[in-house]
């Protein structure tokens, strides 16, 4: 998929693009939905999503994220702007900013360290892969998670942060 | 030096985007000051792409491929920008100017200078931001050596230093330090007395003063 849309930013290459809309579109479309969008709406979130991406393709560094990332990133600012109806402050990804070089920074980003992360993510306890969904799929507070599920916040934050210790651990960060 | 970063929960909130409004501009206005939790941030993105990734797909229309590459006729070809190295343009501070943070510019109507603030009482001033519900936004702005006066919070309370600082029993505090407290934490922030101190803080609830003057004056200030 990087690959892809490394030709989609250097060759603004159609066939690229049309493979990248065929795996990613409908896996927006299902995040949409997930956060309460309609059809006829999530679809075309998902299509500006892709649209977005033809875009921008050049501000995409292979090294700092995967493909799947950068979309994830792209279909969550456009919900937040067209369902939430707000404003999501972001720095300018223009800036091109200077990060923190950490020892996962060199890996995470890496497609077999992205295969690992999914992974990890399958083996979570229950009640933690929970709370992760939760995070990225309910556009909720983590005080109206807790209140949901019955539990006190700081519990909702101890498995949070218990499931970060897990995650960085299967990507060899030993926290 | 960047000593006090955001918990790695709300790092989370802000990757994943249930953190609403407010949280996300405090979250955002610290990581202009900070590079280790810029990185974090990416890194919390990553798993949204894999969750992303393992979703079950659900097709779009059966058209949606075709308008979407008819559309991109219709698009200005942007300019293949010649590729940056990551880091390699990057502006120290580029995203500070004149001790504000880009992302609280709309908010203000500018910077820092143009602030129009409010006087309550005679060290302290603030600015109103939003509100949403029971979450508010505003800047606040001490005299050196300002107290805020002893207090605990109905909910959360949040606090970026944007300029000049403040101590409390919980730590110093610097431009870029995110303080955080919850309900039954009391505090008296102190400004340093260098220079004034501008903060930027999020509440989602009201602040109970322990003293008279203050327990009658913050409600009319809406604190």
């Amino acid at each position: 998929m990087n690959a892809l849309l490394g030709r989609v930013a250097s060759e603004r290459d159609r066939a690229a693009f049309a493979l990248l809309f065929n795996h990613f579109a409908p896996r927006v479309k299902a995040y949409l939905l997930r956060l309460g969008a309609a059809p006829s709406l999530a679809d075309d979130l998902a299509q500006e999503a892709l649209l977005n991406l033809w875009r921008k393709a050049h501000l995409f560094d292979p090294a700092k994220a995967s493909a799947a990332t950068w979309l994830f990133t792209i279909a969550r600012n456009l919900r937040i702007d067209a369902i939430r109806r707000e404003k999501r402050p972001e720095l300018d990804p223009e800036d091109f900013l200077p990060e923190a070089e950490t020892p996962a920074d060199d890996g995470l980003a890496r497609a077999d360290d992205q295969t690992r992360l999914r992974k990890a993510l399958k083996e979570l306890p229950a009640d933690q892969i929970e709370v992760v969904q939760l995070s990225f799929f309910a556009d909720k507070p983590h005080s109206q998670i807790a209140h949901e599920l019955g539990i006190p916040l700081g519990t909702v934050k101890s498995r949070l942060r218990l499931a970060m210790a897990r995650l960085k651990h299967a990507l060899g960060e030993g926290e | 030096m960047i000593r006090h970063h955001p918990d790695e929960t709300l790092l989370l909130a802000y990757a994943g985007g249930a953190a609403d409004e407010a949280l996300s501009l405090i979250v955002a206005a610290h990581m202009a000051f900070c590079e280790t939790c810029r990185a974090r941030v990416r890194k919390l993105e990553t798993i949204g792409g894999s969750l992303l990734e393992d979703l079950r797909p659900v097709a779009l229309s059966d058209d949606a491929l075709d308008a979407a590459l008819a559309k991109l006729d219709k698009m200005l070809p942007e300019k293949p920008a010649p590729r940056r190295a990551y880091g390699a343009s990057a502006r120290a501070g580029a995203t500070i100017k004149n001790g504000t943070p880009d992302v609280l510019r709309p908010y203000i109507g500018g910077d820092l200078r143009d602030a129009r603030w409010r006087r309550m009482g005679p060290n302290l001033s603030y600015l109103p931001l939003f509100r949403r519900g029971p979450v508010t936004a505003r800047l606040l702005r001490g005299v050196p050596g300002a107290a805020t006066g002893m207090h605990r919070h109905a909910g959360e309370e949040y606090t970026l230093v944007l300029r000049g600082g403040f101590r409390d029993v919980t730590g110093d505090y610097g431009p870029g330090d995110l303080q955080m407290m919850e309900g039954d934490m009391r505090h008296n922030p102190v400004a340093d007395t260098s220079e004034d101190c501008i903060n930027l803080a999020v509440t989602t609830g009201a602040l109970k003063f322990e003293d008279w003057p203050h327990k009658i004056v913050a409600p009319l200030f809406g604190f």
